[in-house]
């Protein structure tokens, strides 16, 4: 027996707002994203930039525009599931099971591909990444647990320089490692790293990482003059920024088009019960906006809800009626 | 769509962009960093960090460095044609 009408994949402007939207059709939604939080590119990628082309709002800041599409979606009530990606399908009875990397399997009556350009993984670091969970880290959700620990944080954008500014006033000592003598962040917060403990090693790069059971040391090397240097460390914390990858979305026998899942005017793909909408889904004539994602979003929500309850009609009626 | 990668960049190469980029569709030519048309998703993210203020969104390309367009398509072609 399916435990949810629909299984939204991805958790960007256009899956949050089909979380909503397949509430308002009185489904039930559970959704999956790889990130930890939701708002997909826009708050992995650039959360202070100012989108002007949303209905209605003349300008409006991306992660404010995040922040109010997951209140919206709160409404109806969704189950997350954060940091897992969805990795595969299977048809069962009247319903598709998707599993994922976590191992949680989910059963659903429709499936809404909402991947966006895919799912989002931190950029591995090139060398020593044998010692991830054992000293090495890609995300820093509580900083206290680096209290008193040597931290070495490797990267030059905005998140390596604000986690050397949360660790610094925590941790024993705080190393950042940059390739370049520049830094990506925001001037603010490099003015702010240059006044603080914070160790600069620029340009550096991580040469190697040793260590028995976890990384105790880190040899970074100067990328002009070759010289090594040894840095003793309890952990390392790699920002790198972010890739991302249609990774397993592409084994799931959907018809493609391009880099993107065809889709027909219903929003459907090639796949039964399984729909795609927003920059994920192609098609003639396709223009990848939020506000065609939002259109596109509602038409499968409405299209695959017959699908889910039979007693239900294609045409929502009026939201405002709704209430 | 897709940013475009110009003159400023020539001889200069800093890549800064690549390590922004969340696709990797950056890729390094003899003397300049060419955007790959296909694989940019239009993100955007490497134009602030270009330090020789090389990149530019397509449609938004000076008219004088219209012609980088093209001779990124063209890199890809020659690189996708020796590549087999």
């Amino acid at each position: 027996m399916a435990e949810t009408d629909l299984l939204i994949v991805g958790a960007g402007p256009v899956g949050l707002y089909a979380v909503y939207y397949a509430g308002f059709r009185g489904l039930s939604v559970t959704v999956v994203d790889a990130l930890e939080q939701p708002g997909g590119q826009m708050s992995a990628l650039y959360p202070e930039k100012k989108v002007y082309d949303i209905a209605g709002f003349p300008a409006v800041r991306a992660q404010d525009l995040v922040d109010a599409l997951a209140e919206q979606a709160a409404q109806v009530k969704p189950r997350y599931l954060l940091g897992e990606t969805a990795q595969t399908i299977n048809d069962s009875a009247d319903a598709v099971t998707v599993t994922t990397s976590r191992g949680t399997t989910v059963t659903a009556k429709a499936v809404l591909i909402t991947g966006g350009i895919g799912s989002f993984q931190p950029r591995p670091l090139p060398t020593g990444g044998e010692y991830e969970n054992r000293g090495l880290r890609y995300f820093v959700p509580r900083p206290a647990e680096l209290t008193d620990a040597d931290v070495v944080i490797v990267g030059g954008g905005d998140s390596a320089v604000d986690w050397a500014l949360a660790l610094e006033p925590l941790a024993r000592s705080v190393a950042l490692v940059h390739r370049r003598a520049r830094f990506r962040a925001h001037e603010h917060s490099v003015r702010l790293l240059r006044a603080s403990s914070t160790r600069l090693y620029t340009p550096h790069e991580v040469h190697r990482m040793s260590g028995a059971n976890r990384v105790e040391q880190v040899e970074i090397r100067n990328v002009e003059t070759g010289t090594i240097e040894c840095l003793r460390v309890d952990a390392v914390v790699a920002a790198l920024g972010f890739v991302a990858n249609l990774g397993p979305l592409t084994t799931w026998g959907l018809e493609m088009r391009n880099r993107h899942i065809a889709v027909d005017r219903t929003m459907r793909t090639s796949r039964p019960r399984v729909y795609a909408a927003g920059d994920i889904a192609g098609y003639a004539g396709k223009v990848a906006l939020i506000s065609v994602g939002f259109g596109e979003a509602a038409l499968a929500v409405n299209n695959l809800a017959p699908l889910v309850d039979p007693s239900l009609h294609r045409e929502p009626g009026h939201s405002s009626d709704a209430a | 769509m897709a940013y475009v990668v110009t003159d400023a960049c020539v001889d200069i190469m800093d890549q800064s962009c690549v390590e922004e980029c969340p696709v990797d569709c950056i890729y390094e030519g003899d003397r300049m960093m060419y955007i790959h048309p296909d694989e940019c998703v239009d993100c955007g993210k490497c134009v602030p960090v270009c330090p020789s203020d090389a990149i530019f969104w397509e449609h938004k390309l000076p008219a004088e460095l219209a012609h980088f367009t093209a001779a990124a398509t063209e890199f890809f072609e020659q690189r996708e044609d020796s590549s087999g």
